[in-house]
C-alpha cells in the first residue's frame, strides 16, 4: 500500500540576485517523499542540496513554486506561519551543530518542548541524552563537549518534539570517520524508532546508502530520483 | 508571551556571562545618570538657599510703599512664610552725638534665610540669631557705638521714641540691598516704628516683603503677583535680586546641566553599543530558536521580556548605586564643601529612573527588535544579511531618545537644539572624514613594516565599523573637551570677575566740596580708589514725546502673554551721573561715547538692560525730571555694564556739564584690607556727613559661592569622564569578537605575539589619534558656540587644543584599547576557533 506523501514540491525555483546578473540555483524542482522515508539528497559542491534543504524544511522562501508540509502549503505562509509549522512537523540536525552556546547540553534539548510550553520537557530532554549515551555529559556547555558529542545532542534536540520530518544537513560533515559512523547509527536508530521522515544533505556516501533513496541534483536540477529500494 | 522561558534564557545568559557587559554599561549609565543629577540637584538647592541670604528670603516684593494686604493674604494661602522690613534714612541721637543711618524695622519672622550675627561689643566675632530685635530695644553697626559714643544699655532716640541699645549688630544677611541702605545700621521693631513718627506719607522709604517656602509655590505666587503689582513695585528672587550671584549661578546651573545632559548622551551610546553587541551575539542563537519553531511575535516576546527584566534590574540597581555614590560623594566632600547640602529628594531619584528607561527604550530597544526579522536559513547559510526592522527606525528612536531626554532635562528648547544640530553636523563632517583618514591611512600602510601593514589593513577592512567607532571616540573626547573648555572659561571668567583688590568699599554722600580733600585724603594713606562719580537722583519722565508712564504700560501690554521683560522700567527714579571718559569694564555697543572734551547739547549713555527692555535706542530724545526740573536730552550711546565688578556702577550716564546746575552728592569706591579698616573712623571723622557702605562680607561671600560652583563643575566633569571611559569600554568591546578571530586566524598562520600586539597598539594608537583630532575640531566648533550663545563668554581659540587633543585621543584610546583587548592575545588561537567554529 502506498504511504502517504508528506513532503512534496511543484515547479520549486530559486534565483538568486549577483552582481553578474540573476543565477539559478534551483530550476523547477518536482518530488515528493513519503511519510517514515529516509532519502538523502546528494550532488556536487554548488548544485543546489543545501538551498534545497531549507527551502524543505521552511527556512527559506523560492522564488517560483511551491513547497507542501503534510497539509500545509508552507510557500503560502507568512514567517509567523511557517514557524509555527516548523515547531509543529520539523526538526534540525546541523553540519555545525548550532548548539546555543550559553546553554548546558540539558537545556538545549530542553528548548523546542520549551517553546512549545511542555511541561515534560526536561524529563523528556533527559531520556533523550541518556538514548544518545550522555547522561554523564548533561549540565556541560557546548564548549565542553567533543564534536561528536555536540551531535549527539544536536539530534537529542531534533527528536525532544516528537517532529513527523527531520531534515539533516551533513550531519557528520564536521566528524571524523568513526564518529561520523556512531553518530549515523544513531540517527537511523532514533529516526526508526520515532517513525520520522529523514531527509538528509550529504556528501559521505555510506550515508546516503543507508537511505531508502537518494535524489541527485545537478546545476540546480533533479538528475536522478531513484525509486525507494525497499518501499516497505 | 513565554515569560518562564524568557526568564530561563535570561538567566542562562546571565549565567554563561554573555550579559555582564550590558548589564554592567546599563547599570554604570544609569548609575552615572543619577549620581550627576541626584548632586546637581543637591548642590543647586544648597547654591540657591545660600543665595537666598543674600536676601534673607527666597522671593522679595520691594516697593515706595506699602503693599496690600491680598498679596500677603495670597502667600499665605499658598503655604508661604513672610517676613516685612522697612528702611529709612534719620538722624539718630545719642546723649551727646548725632549720626545720620539707616534705620531698618523687621517683623519678628525676619530674616527668613540667613541669620543674624550680634554681640555684645562693637567689631566682634559674635552669635547668631535668627530673629531681630524686640519692641523697645535696638542693635547698632559696629561702627556707630564709637561714633556715636555709646554701648550697650545706653539710650538711642529716633525721632520722638526712645530705645535701649542692646547689641551691636554685626552682619545681617540682605545688608547689600543697594544704595537705599546707605549709611551706618540701625536695626528696630517694626512694632516700633509707629512710636517714632518718623515715617509719614511722603517720607522716602524702602517697603521689603520677604517670602519663602516651596518653589512650586513660590513660581505660582510670583506668576500670580508680577503681572498685578502696582507701578513702583518690584518683584525679584536670587537670581534677579542680586546681580553678581545671579549671573555667576545662573552659569552654573546650565553648565551642570549640560554636563548632566552629556552624562544621559554617553550613556545612551554606551547602552546602544553594549546592546548592538548583545543583539549581534544572539543573531545564531534567534536562527536556531526559528528553526526549532519560534515565531518572530515570539521572538518579540522573548527578548522584550529578557530586556525589560534586565533594565528594570539595571535601573533599580543603577539608581541604588548612584544614591550611594552621590552620598559617597558627598561625605567625602563635606569637609570642603563650605555650605550644608540639603537631604536629597525623591524627584532626582525618580528622574534617573525615568532617564534610565528613556534610555533603554531608545538606545538598546532598538537593535533587539531586529532580532524578530533573522532568517533561520542564517543556521546553514552565515552570510544571509538580516532584513526586518531596517536600521533607520533605530537611529530615528536613538535619536528623539536623546532629543527628549535633553530637552526635558534643559527645559530649554534652543540649547537642546543648538547642541543636538552641533553634534549632527559633527558626526557628518566628521564621519566624512574619518572614512577619508582611514582610506588613506591604507595607502600609507601599504609602504609600511609588517605591524603597521596589518594594523592599517585591520583598520580599513572594518571600514564602516572603524568609522563608527572613531565617531563614537571622538564624540566622547570632543563631549569632555567641551565640558572642560567651558569649564575653564567659566572659572577664569568668574576669578576675573572678582580681581584681587576689587572695591571693597562704597562711600556715598561726600559734598562737593569735600571732593578734593577726600581724594587727597584716600591718595595720601595710599588707597586705590575709583574715581568721584556725582550722583543725581531723577528719573525719565518723556521718551520721544510721550510719558514715560504710559510707555511702560504700553511695554508691559505688548509682552502680556510673556514673562515679565528683564531689565529695568524706564519711569523708575535713578542715580544719575556725569562723565567725561568711559568707566572700567563699560563697552559701547552702539553709538558713540563723547569725546573728553565735550560740551555741548546734554547727552546720554544708557546700559544695554534699560534700554533693551525699553526698546530705547540711539539717538532716542529723552526728558528726564530731576529735581521737579526738566531736562532734554539725546541717547548717543548704549553700553554694557560689568555690575559685579564692585564699581560704582550706573544705568544712566550723562555728558560732561549737562548735569551741572542740578546739585549733587559724589560717590566712589576702594579697596580696604580688612587690618585697614580704622581708616574708616579716620575717614568718617573728617568728613562726618559722608557715608560708607562696606561690601567685604558680601565679596567674600560672592567669592565663597564662586569656590562651591567651581568645586561643583569639576565633580560633574569627573562623572561624566567616568561616562566617557565606559563609552570606550563598549566600543571597543563592540569590535572584540572579529579582533578575536582574524588575531586568532594570523596567530595560527604564524604570526608572532609580539605582531598581534604591536598591531593592536599601533592601531588603537592611529584610532586614537584620528579621533583626537576630530574631536578638536568639534570642540572648537561646538564651543565657540556654545560660550557665545549660552554662556556670553568672550571666545578665544584654544592653540593647546590642537595639540592636546590628539594626544589625549592616543594614549587614552591606545592604552584602554590595548588593555581591553589582551585577551584577545593571550587566548589561545584553538580555542578562540573552536568557539567561534
Amino acid at each position: 500500500m502506498d504511504k502517504e506523501v508528506i513532503i512534496k514540491t511543484v515547479d520549486l525555483s530559486k534565483t538568486v540576485s549577483t552582481s553578474e546578473g540573476e543565477l539559478s540555483i534551483l530550476k523547477g524542482i518536482d518530488l515528493e517523499i513519503k511519510k517514515s522515508e529516509s532519502v538523502a539528497i546528494v550532488g556536487a559542491s554548488g548544485s543546489g542540496k543545501t538551498t534545497l534543504l531549507s527551502l524543505l524544511a521552511g527556512l527559506d522562501v523560492p522564488s517560483r513554486g511551491d513547497v507542501l508540509l503534510g497539509r500545509h502549503t508552507i510557500t503560502k505562509m507568512d514567517e509567523e506561519q511557517r514557524a509555527k509549522v516548523r515547531a509543529e512537523m520539523v526538526g534540525f540536525v546541523f553540519q555545525s551543530f548550532q548548539l546555543l552556546a550559553s546553554l548546558t547540553a540539558l537545556e538545549n534539548v530542553m528548548l523546542p518542548s520549551e517553546l512549545k510550553r511542555d511541561p515534560e520537557a526536561e524529563t523528556k530532554a533527559k531520556e533523550l541524552l541518556q538514548r544518545v549515551g550522555l547522561e554523564h555529559r548533561m549540565h556541560h556547555y557546548p564548549r565542553q563537549l567533543s564534536g561528536g558529542e555536540q551531535q549527539r545532542v544536536a539530534i537529542a534536540r531534533a527528536f525532544a518534539s516528537s517532529v513527523e520530518i527531520l531534515f539533516a544537513d551533513e550531519p557528520t560533515g564536521n566528524l571524523d570517520t568513526s564518529t561520523g559512523g556512531t553518530i549515523i547509527d544513531l540517527l537511523f536508530e532514533l529516526n526508526e524508532d520515532f517513525g520520522t521522515t529523514l531527509v538528509l544533505v550529504t556528501h559521505d556516501n555510506r550515508l546516503a546508502e543507508r537511505c531508502d533513496r537518494s535524489i541527485q541534483l545537478e546545476s540546480g536540477m533533479v538528475v536522478q530520483v531513484p525509486e525507494a529500494a525497499a518501499a516497505s | 508571551m513565554n515569560i518562564s522561558l524568557s526568564l530561563k534564557l535570561l538567566w542562562r545568559d546571565w549565567r554563561s556571562g554573555e550579559l555582564t557587559l550590558l548589564l554592567s554599561s546599563l547599570v554604570i549609565a544609569v548609575a552615572t545618570v543619577t549620581t550627576i543629577t541626584l548632586f546637581v540637584d543637591r548642590l543647586q538647592q544648597a547654591l540657591i538657599q545660600e543665595s537666598a541670604q543674600f536676601l534673607a528670603a527666597d522671593r522679595v516684593i520691594s516697593g515706595r510703599s506699602e503693599l496690600d494686604e491680598a498679596y500677603l493674604l495670597k502667600a499665605e494661602s499658598l503655604g508661604l512664610k513672610h517676613a516685612q522690613t522697612l528702611s529709612f534714612l534719620s538722624m539718630v541721637f545719642s546723649a551727646d552725638r548725632a549720626q545720620f543711618s539707616s534705620v531698618k524695622a523687621v517683623t519678628d519672622a525676619y530674616p527668613l534665610r540667613g541669620n543674624l550675627i550680634i554681640s555684645d561689643a562693637a567689631f566682634q566675632k559674635g552669635d547668631v540669631v535668627v530673629r531681630g530685635p524686640e519692641q523697645g530695644k535696638v542693635w547698632l553697626e559696629s561702627r556707630l557705638l564709637p561714633s556715636l559714643d555709646i554701648k550697650p544699655g545706653d539710650i538711642l532716640d529716633i525721632g520722638v521714641a526712645s530705645f535701649v541699645v542692646e547689641k551691636a549688630l554685626i552682619k545681617e544677611p540682605d545688608r547689600g540691598g543697594g544704595f537705599n541702605n546707605v549709611g551706618p545700621r540701625v536695626m528696630m521693631n517694626m512694632a516700633d516704628v509707629p512710636g517714632t513718627e518718623v515715617v509719614r506719607p511722603g517720607s522716602r522709604i524702602t517697603y521689603r516683603y520677604l517670602f519663602s517656602g516651596p518653589e512650586d509655590s513660590l513660581t505660582e505666587f510670583s506668576d500670580w503677583a508680577r503681572p498685578q503689582l502696582p507701578e513702583g513695585f518690584r518683584l525679584f528672587g536670587v537670581k534677579e535680586g542680586t546681580e553678581g550671584i545671579g549671573n555667576a549661578l545662573e552659569r552654573a546651573e546650565r553648565f551642570l546641566l549640560l554636563g548632566g545632559l552629556l552624562g544621559v548622551v554617553l550613556a545612551g551610546v554606551a547602552i546602544a553599543l553594549s546592546a548592538q553587541r548583545y543583539s549581534l551575539r544572539h543573531y545564531d542563537h534567534v536562527a536556531i530558536l526559528k528553526t526549532l519553531g519560534a515565531t518572530p511575535n515570539g521572538i518579540d516576546g522573548l527578548f522584550i521580556t529578557i530586556f525589560l527584566t534586565l533594565g528594570i534590574a539595571a535601573t533599580v540597581l543603577g539608581s541604588g548605586l548612584g544614591f550611594v555614590s552621590q552620598m559617597g560623594i558627598v561625605g567625602i566632600l563635606q569637609p570642603y564643601i563650605p555650605i550644608e547640602l540639603p537631604a536629597p529628594g525623591m524627584e532626582p531619584v525618580i528622574l534617573g529612573l525615568v532617564t534610565g528607561f528613556v534610555c533603554l527604550l531608545s538606545f538598546a530597544l532598538p537593535p533587539l527588535i531586529r532580532l524578530r526579522g533573522i532568517e533561520p536559513v542564517r543556521v546553514i547559510r552565515r552570510d544571509i544579511e538580516e532584513s526586518g526592522v531596517s536600521n533607520r527606525l533605530a537611529y530615528a528612536s536613538g535619536v528623539l531618545g536623546t532629543l527628549g531626554l535633553m530637552w526635558w532635562y534643559s527645559q530649554d528648547l534652543y540649547l537642546t537644539m543648538m547642541i543636538f544640530s552641533g553634534a549632527v553636523a559633527s558626526i557628518v563632517v566628521l564621519g566624512l572624514i574619518a572614512y577619508m583618514m582611514l582610506r588613506s591611512g591604507r595607502v600609507l600602510g601599504m609602504q609600511a613594516g609588517s605591524v603597521w601593514r596589518l594594523a592599517l589593513a585591520g583598520m580599513q577592512r572594518r571600514g564602516p565599523e572603524n568609522t563608527v567607532q572613531i565617531l563614537v571616540f571622538s564624540l566622547a573626547i570632543m563631549l569632555l573637551l567641551i565640558l572642560f573648555l567651558v569649564r575653564t572659561a567659566l572659572i577664569d571668567e568668574w576669578q576675573t570677575q572678582i580681581p584681587e583688590n576689587a572695591p571693597n568699599h562704597f562711600a556715598i554722600n561726600i559734598s562737593p566740596e569735600d571732593v578734593a580733600p577726600i581724594r587727597q585724603m584716600l591718595a595720601v594713606n595710599k588707597i586705590a580708589a575709583q574715581p568721584l562719580y556725582p550722583m543725581i537722583q531723577g528719573r525719565i519722565s518723556q521718551i520721544n514725546g510721550e510719558r514715560s508712564q504710559d510707555y511702560d504700560e504700553q511695554n508691559q501690554r505688548q509682552s502680556q502673554n510673556q514673562e515679565e521683560p528683564d531689565g529695568p522700567r524706564s519711569s523708575s527714579n535713578r542715580n544719575l551721573t556725569y562723565a567725561a571718559s568711559l568707566p572700567d569694564d563699560n563697552v559701547v555697543l552702539s553709538g558713540e561715547w563723547w569725546p573728553e572734551s565735550y560740551s555741548g547739547k546734554p547727552l546720554v549713555s544708557l546700559e544695554r538692560d534699560l534700554a533693551v527692555r525699553n526698546k530705547l535706542k540711539v539717538g532716542d530724545e529723552l526728558v528726564f525730571d530731576i529735581q521737579g526740573r526738566e531736562l532734554s536730552t539725546t541717547v548717543s550711546s548704549i553700553r554694557s555694564v560689568a555690575w559685579d565688578n564692585m564699581q560704582p556702577n550706573f544705568y544712566i550716564i550723562f555728558s560732561p556739564g549737562a548735569l551741572d546746575e542740578f546739585p549733587s552728592t559724589f560717590m566712589t569706591s576702594f579697596y580696604l584690607e580688612r587690618e585697614d579698616k580704622i581708616f574708616l573712623n579716620e575717614l568718617l571723622r573728617a568728613y562726618p556727613t559722608m557715608t560708607v557702605i562696606e561690601v567685604d562680607a558680601i565679596i567674600a561671600q560672592i567669592k565663597t559661592i564662586i569656590a562651591q560652583v567651581t568645586m561643583a563643575i569639576e565633580l560633574v566633569l569627573g562623572l561624566i569622564l567616568i561616562s566617557g571611559g565606559l563609552v570606550l569600554l563598549a566600543s571597543i568591546q563592540a569590535s572584540m569578537d572579529e579582533r578575536f578571530k582574524q588575531h586568532a586566524i594570523l596567530r595560527t598562520l604564524g604570526a608572532g605575539q609580539r605582531l598581534v600586539m604591536g598591531s593592536l597598539v599601533v592601531e588603537f594608537c592611529a584610532l586614537g589619534l584620528f579621533a583626537g583630532l576630530l574631536a578638536t575640531i568639534g570642540s572648537e566648533i561646538t564651543v565657540y558656540a556654545l560660550e557665545t550663545e549660552i554662556f556670553e563668554l568672550e571666545y578665544s581659540m584654544n592653540p593647546s587644543l590642537w595639540l592636546l587633543g590628539p594626544l589625549v585621543g592616543m594614549v587614552l584610546i591606545g592604552t584602554v584599547g590595548t588593555l581591553a583587548t589582551l585577551k584577545v592575545v593571550r587566548t589561545p588561537p584553538t580555542i578562540v576557533l573552536r568557539e567561534l567554529a
